[in-house]
C-alpha cells in the first residue's frame, strides 16, 4: 500500500452493514412527464409533521434582517419567530427585494445566502454564554468571578473611574480596543474610526486609539501606498470574468469577501476560466475550482513575486506602454525627475543596483518552488489577459507582510491588469461604497490624544515610561502631544475579544494587570470578558433596530427591525454610551451637555426607549444620504417593509476604470500607482513616522524575523499559519455547539511530518515556542505543506494552572512585533510539536458527541 | 469468530425475505437530491440550516457533507459528498420498522418517519447503507430527514438546498436528474450526473434517489 492509498477515503460512506438486494419486484420510479421547467408541487397547508407541534414557516411571523459580524461580506437572514421567540432563520430566497419573487436570482441580483455562521445565529443569541445583566468583578482580575449589579451601579462605577483616570494620567489613559465584532450597523458600529467608543472618548477627552488593524494593516498600507486609496476592489461579479484567476494565500471557501465571490468564481469556472493556489495548504477552494497548487513556504512569497517579475522582464513580456502612462517607479524611464538616480523596482529586480538578480532559481533556494513552476506561472500571468491575481490578506499578515502586498500590486501593474474586467488590483479589496453611518459623525469622530500599533499596548504598558515612540508605532501629531507615549491605565473593549485574538497572550496577561478599568461590552461573555472589571450586556442585533451594511463587496442595504426584545436586560451599545455621557457631564463640569451633544436627537429616557429616537435617526439617514446621494428612490417605508434593497448595476463595478480609461489621476502624490513610493522616499527621519522603521521606497524582500530559513528553526522546525476558520469569524461563534460538531480546533500538520513524531489524526498535541504552549487535536493530510503547521486563529482560550492552553489559540505562541508597517506577525511563528497527555479542552461546555462522528472528515 | 456463511445462500434468503416482506410504495413522482462533488466548497451552510430548521440537538445530524481526500503532497485531490436521507425507491429503514413509523409518500416518494411513534430500537439506523436515520440521545428517538415536507408542500424547497452558497445542491424528479435533463444549477454545462461515486454503498441495494457530478477519483468504474 502506497502513501497515496492510505490517504485515500476509508470506505465512510459505506459502512459495514448487511446488504440489501434490489427486489425485481419494484416497478421504479415513475418517470417525471417531460418538459417540466419548474417544480410544481401545487402548495398546500402541510399536513402531518415528524415532530408535532410543529409550526410551519408560513404559521409564523417573517421578519428579515442580516449576520452582524465581523467577516468580510453580510448576509440576509430571515427570522420565523412565534410571539418574542425565534423559531428558525432562513435567508434570501429572492423574494424580498423589489421585483423579487420565490426563487428568483440573476446574475446582477444574487442572493444573499447566509453561511454556516450566519444561519447557527439562533444559538448565538440564545446561548447559555449570553450576558443578561451588568455584573462588576470580585475576584482577582482574570480570575472570572462577578456579581451582578444594577446599571445605575456598573454605569456610576464607570463613570466615576473615568473622571479620575483623566485627572490623574492625562488624556492618554484609556484605550480603545473597540473593534468590528458588532460593526455591521449604521447606528450601532464598534470600529477604531467610525465607532461609538470613540467618538464617546474622543468627547470626553481621554483616548488613546489602536491603528494597525490585525487584519490587513499590511495590505492597507500598500493599497495606500501604490494606488493611494484601499478601495481597489473590484464588485464580486466581476469574478466571473477573468481567464485566470491567482489565489495567492487566498481560501474564499472559508473566509467570504463579498457575499457571493466563491459563487461567481464557479461561474468564470465554467467560463474557462483556470485557477491557480500559491498556499502552504492544497485548502477547500483550490479543490472547487480545480486549481493548480503551488505550496510555498509562509513568509517568503514577496520573493517569488520578484521572482515572476524577473521572468516578466526578462522576457519583455511587461506591459510597457501601460507601465509608461501610469505607473511611477517601475523602471528607469517612469522615476520621477526628483528622484532620478534612486534605485527602481526593475533595477532591483534585474538585480543591477544590488548586485543580486531575483531571478527563479534565486527565489527556489527561499520559497521551496521550483524554479520552472515559478517561470510558467509569470508566464501565464503576463500572457492571459484578463488576469486576477488576487493578493489576499493572510500572507500579508506577517513581518513584512506590506513587501508581499506592495510587490503583488507591482505585477498587477506591470502587466496591465488593473482597472480592466476581469483583472485585479487587490490588494485590500473594498468595493462598492455603503452610506455607513446614521448617528452624528463630526469633528469629534475620531478623536485621539496617543495612536499606538494595536499590539503594542502590552509592550506600552509593561515599559511606560521607558518606551521609545518607535518601538509602539506613535502616530505624529502636529501638536505638543507629538511624541508622547500614552500612559495606558485602562482598556475598554467594545465589539471586541482582542484580549483573546492580539499576539503574544502570556505578555498581554502580564499588562492586564497593570491596568486600573477595563470595561468590556459584549452580548455574551468571552475570553476577554473574563478579564474585565465590568461586563455591560449588549442587545444583539436582533433586539435592536438598525440597517445593515456589507463592507469588503456587495451593494444592498438589509434592514434590521427589532426583530425581538433585547435579552435580561441587555442594552444596545449607543443607549449604554448615550446614559453614560449623561452620566459623566454631572461629574465634570468641562463635559458640559456631554448627553445632548453626543446623542442630539435623544433625552435620558433613551436608555429604556431608544425607539423613536432610533427611528428618527434611520429615515434621516435614509433620506439624506441614501436617497440624495446614491439615487435610491424606494421611500423608507417601502424599504422597512421589504426589508433589502439591492442595487443595479449594467456592468460589474472596476476599480480604477475611470483611472484607466479616462485618465482620471490616482489619489497618490503623483497622480500615477506607485511602485516607487513619494511618500516613503522623502521620508527623513523614520522614527517621526508611525512606522518607527524605515520601510524601502520600492517593495522588496526582506528576511522575516522568523522563517524556515531562519537557524531558529533548529530548535523549532515548523513554521505554524494562523489562517481564519470557516467555523468562527475570529473569535466569535466557538461558544456554538452546531459548529463545533462540524469542525474543531485542531492542528494540521504533513503526513509525512506526522509519521515521524509519531502522531496520528485525532492525536492530542502540544505545540509550543518560548512564548507559550497549547494543546490540541492534531488533523494528519496530504494536503499541508512539509515543515508547515496550521491552527486556526481565534478559539476561546482556556489556560490550565501552568499557562498552557487547552484550547488551542495559536496567539499563545504569536509574536507582538508588528512589521513596520504595522502588519501584525501572525504568520511568522516558529513553533515545535510534541504528541501529548495531556487533555484538549475544545470548549467551555461539555457537548454530546455525535454518534454520525464517522462522518468526519478525519476518518 | 462465527462459522462461515455461505454467500449464495444469504443472498437467495435475503432476496425472499424482501419480496415477502412488502410490496414498496411506488410515488407519483419521486424526488430526490442532485449535489455536484466538485464544486461544493464543503461550508456545511446546509447542515447548519437543517440542524436550526428540525431544532437538533448536537448529535443528530440529517444532512452530512463529508470530506473526501486522497493523494500523496503535492499530488493532492479533494471533494465532498453530501447525504442526508436518500428517499429511496426501496427504503431498507422501513421494513426494519417494527412500529410502523416510517412510511414513504405516495405522492413524492419522501421517506417520512413520525416520530411520536418511534420506539428507539435503532433497527432502521443499522438497516440504512447510508446512515441516514439520526439518534438523538435527548429524545432517545429515531428522527430523519423528510426533505423538509412543509416546505415542499407549500410549494418551496428545503432548507438545505435553498442554503447552499454555491448553489450546487438542489431537488428534482429524481429520473430527469439523472438523466441529466433537469433544469438546476447543480450541474454545470458539461456535468453528466451519476447514480453512485466511490466508497458509496452500491445504488442497487435500496435505489437512492440522489445522483451526483462526480471528482474525477471518485468516479465508479463501469457506473453511470
Amino acid at each position: 500500500m502506497n502513501d497515496s492509498d492510505k490517504h485515500a477515503p476509508d470506505p465512510l460512506l459505506n459502512p459495514q452493514r448487511r446488504s440489501f438486494l434490489r427486489t425485481a419486484a419494484a416497478g421504479g420510479a415513475v418517470a417525471a412527464a417531460g418538459g417540466l421547467t419548474g417544480l410544481t408541487f401545487g402548495s398546500k397547508e402541510a399536513q402531518a409533521h415528524a415532530y408535532e407541534p410543529y409550526p410551519t414557516d408560513d404559521q409564523l411571523t417573517t421578519v428579515v434582517t442580516s449576520c452582524d459580524h465581523n467577516c468580510g461580506s453580510r448576509h440576509m437572514l430571515v427570522a420565523h419567530k412565534k410571539g418574542d421567540v425565534i423559531v428558525r432563520l432562513s435567508t434570501d430566497d429572492g423574494r424580498y427585494q423589489a421585483g423579487g419573487a420565490s426563487g428568483f436570482e440573476t446574475e446582477q441580483v444574487p442572493q444573499l445566502r447566509a453561511c454556516l455562521r450566519g444561519r447557527s445565529y439562533r444559538s448565538r443569541i440564545y446561548s447559555p454564554e449570553r450576558l443578561l445583566y451588568p455584573m462588576l468583578r470580585v475576584g482577582e482580575r482574570g480570575e472570572g468571578k462577578f456579581k451582578r449589579v444594577s446599571w445605575d451601579e456598573a454605569l456610576d462605577f464607570i463613570a466615576k473611574k473615568m473622571v479620575e483616570l483623566k485627572a490623574k494620567y492625562g488624556p492618554t489613559a484609556i484605550l480603545d480596543q473597540a473593534y468590528a465584532g458588532t460593526s455591521y450597523c449604521v447606528l450601532h458600529k464598534s470600529d477604531q474610526i467610525e465607532g461609538l467608543l470613540a467618538r464617546f472618548l474622543g468627547m470626553f477627552g481621554c483616548r488613546s486609539n489602536s491603528w494597525s488593524v490585525p487584519s490587513y494593516q499590511g495590505t492597507t498600507f500598500s493599497s495606500r501606498i501604490t494606488f493611494g486609496t484601499i478601495d481597489d476592489g473590484n464588485e464580486d461579479d466581476a469574478f466571473a470574468h477573468s481567464k485566470l484567476i491567482i489565489m495567492w494565500g487566498w481560501n474564499p471557501a472559508y473566509t467570504f469577501h463579498g457575499g457571493n465571490t466563491f459563487y461567481y468564481m464557479r461561474l468564470a469556472k465554467q467560463r474557462g476560466c483556470k485557477f491557480v493556489l500559491v498556499d502552504p495548504q492544497y485548502t477547500d477552494s483550490a479543490a472547487s475550482y480545480d486549481a493548480w497548487w503551488i505550496p510555498i513556504k509562509p513568509g517568503t512569497d514577496a520573493a517569488m513575486l520578484a521572482a515572476m517579475a524577473h521572468h516578466i522582464f526578462a522576457n519583455r513580456l511587461q506591459d510597457q506602454a501601460f507601465i509608461d502612462r501610469f505607473v511611477q517607479g517601475m523602471d528607469a524611464g517612469t522615476m520621477p525627475d526628483w528622484a532620478k538616480g534612486q534605485e527602481n523596482f526593475k533595477d532591483y529586480i534585474l538585480g543591477t543596483s544590488d548586485g543580486v538578480p531575483k531571478t527563479p532559481e534565486w527565489a527556489e533556494r527561499i520559497c521551496g518552488v521550483k524554479a520552472d513552476d515559478i517561470k510558467k506561472l509569470a508566464q501565464m500571468y503576463a500572457t492571459v489577459k484578463p488576469a486576477a491575481l488576487k493578493a489576499s490578506w493572510a500572507p500579508g499578515r506577517a513581518a513584512y507582510g506590506e513587501q508581499y502586498n506592495r510587490m503583488a500590486a507591482a505585477l498587477q501593474a506591470m502587466t496591465g491588469n488593473i482597472g480592466i474586467l476581469g483583472g485585479s488590483a487587490e490588494g485590500v479589496g473594498k468595493g462598492w461604497h455603503a452610506e455607513s453611518v446614521a448617528y452624528p459623525y463630526d469633528e469629534y469622530a475620531n478623536v485621539w490624544y496617543a495612536s499606538i500599533k494595536s499590539d503594542r499596548w502590552a509592550h506600552c504598558v509593561l515599559n511606560y515610561p521607558n518606551v521609545k515612540r518607535e518601538e509602539v508605532g506613535l502616530w505624529p501629531r502636529t501638536d505638543k502631544l507629538d511624541g508622547v507615549v500614552p500612559n495606558i491605565k485602562a482598556i475598554w473593549w467594545h465589539g471586541s475579544d482582542w484580549f483573546n485574538q492580539l499576539t503574544n497572550i502570556n505578555k498581554e496577561i502580564e499588562a492586564i494587570k497593570k491596568l486600573e478599568l477595563v470595561v468590556c461590552q459584549d452580548s455574551t461573555i468571552t475570553p476577554s470578558g473574563l478579564w474585565a472589571d465590568v461586563l455591560l450586556p449588549i442587545a444583539t442585533h436582533f433586539e435592536r433596530h438598525g440597517v445593515a451594511l456589507p463592507w469588503y463587496k456587495g451593494h444592498y442595504y438589509i434592514h434590521r427591525p427589532k426583530a425581538i426584545a433585547p435579552l435580561g436586560e441587555s442594552r444596545a451599545d449607543f443607549q449604554v454610551f448615550t446614559e453614560l455621557a449623561y452620566r459623566l457631564e454631572k461629574l465634570d463640569p468641562a463635559l458640559k451637555d456631554f448627553g445632548k451633544r453626543y446623542n442630539p436627537r435623544a433625552g435620558r429616557g433613551y436608555f429604556d426607549d431608544p425607539d423613536d429616537v432610533d427611528e428618527a435617526y434611520l429615515a434621516a439617514w435614509w433620506k439624506d444620504k441614501v436617497q440624495a446621494h446614491q439615487g435610491v428612490t424606494m421611500s423608507w417605508e417601502e424599504f422597512k417593509h421589504r426589508g433589502v434593497y439591492k442595487f443595479e448595476f449594467k456592468e460589474p463595478l472596476v476599480a480604477f476604470r475611470e483611472q484607466i480609461e479616462r485618465g482620471k489621476p490616482f489619489q497618490t502624490p503623483s497622480g500615477k500607482i506607485e511602485v516607487f513610493s513619494t511618500t516613503l522616499a522623502k521620508v527623513t527621519d523614520w522614527t517621526k513616522t508611525q512606522w518607527g522603521y524605515a520601510i524601502p521606497a520600492i517593495p522588496k524582500w526582506i528576511e522575516p524575523f522568523e522563517s524556515l530559513n531562519h537557524p531558529l528553526a533548529k530548535i523549532y522546525p515548523f513554521h505554524m499559519v494562523t489562517p481564519h476558520p470557516r467555523w468562527r469569524t475570529h473569535s466569535i461563534f466557538h461558544n456554538i455547539p452546531w459548529l463545533r460538531e462540524t469542525f474543531q480546533q485542531e492542528i494540521t500538520l504533513n503526513a509525512s511530518d506526522a509519521k515521524r513524531l509519531g502522531i496520528r489524526t485525532g492525536d492530542t498535541v502540544e505545540v509550543w515556542n518560548a512564548r507559550g504552549r497549547i494543546v490540541l487535536p492534531a488533523y494528519v493530510t496530504e494536503r499541508c505543506m512539509p515543515g508547515v503547521v496550521v491552527v486556526y486563529e481565534g478559539a476561546w482560550m482556556d489556560r490550565d494552572a501552568a499557562g498552557i492552553d487547552r484550547a488551542g489559540n495559536p496567539d499563545f505562541l504569536t509574536l507582538d512585533e508588528p512589521s513596520p508597517a504595522g502588519a501584525f506577525a501572525y504568520n511568522t511563528i516558529l513553533c515545535n510539536v510534541k504528541k501529548t497527555e495531556r487533555a484538549h479542552k475544545p470548549g467551555w461546555d461539555v457537548q454530546a458527541t455525535a454518534r454520525s462522528h464517522v462522518f468526519r472528515r478525519d476518518y | 469468530m462465527a462459522k462461515k456463511l455461505d454467500k449464495a445462500e444469504v443472498k437467495k434468503a435475503l432476496e425472499r425475505k424482501v419480496v415477502q416482506t412488502r410490496q414498496p410504495v411506488v410515488p407519483k413522482t419521486q424526488l430526490g437530491f442532485i449535489h455536484h462533488n466538485v464544486d461544493c466548497i464543503g461550508c456545511r451552510a446546509c447542515e447548519i440550516a437543517c440542524k436550526d430548521k428540525n431544532n437538533l440537538p448536537p448529535g443528530p445530524r440529517f444532512r452530512r457533507v463529508m470530506y473526501v481526500e486522497g493523494g500523496s503532497f503535492p499530488d493532492v485531490y479533494a471533494y465532498k459528498v453530501n447525504m442526508s436521507c436518500n428517499h429511496c425507491a426501496d427504503p431498507a429503514c422501513l421494513p426494519a420498522c417494527p412500529s410502523g413509523a416510517i412510511w414513504k409518500r405516495a405522492d413524492n416518494g419522501v421517506v417520512d418517519i413520525d416520530s411520536t411513534l418511534c420506539i428507539g430500537c435503532r433497527r432502521c439506523e443499522a438497516a440504512c447503507p447510508y446512515g441516514a436515520p439520526q439518534w438523538d440521545p435527548k429524545e432517545q428517538i429515531i428522527k430523519k430527514c423528510n426533505m423538509c415536507i412543509d416546505e415542499l408542500e407549500a410549494g418551496r424547497k428545503p432548507y438545505c438546498v435553498m442554503a447552499c452558497m454555491m448553489r450546487v445542491l438542489d431537488i428534482g424528479p429524481i429520473d430527469a436528474l439523472a438523466a441529466g435533463t433537469w433544469k438546476t444549477t447543480a450541474l454545470g454545462p458539461d456535468d453528466k450526473p451519476v447514480r453512485q461515486v466511490k466508497n458509496m454503498a452500491d445504488p442497487a441495494l435500496t435505489r437512492p434517489s440522489i445522483v451526483f457530478i462526480p471528482h474525477s477519483k471518485g468516479r465508479v468504474e463501469g457506473k453511470s
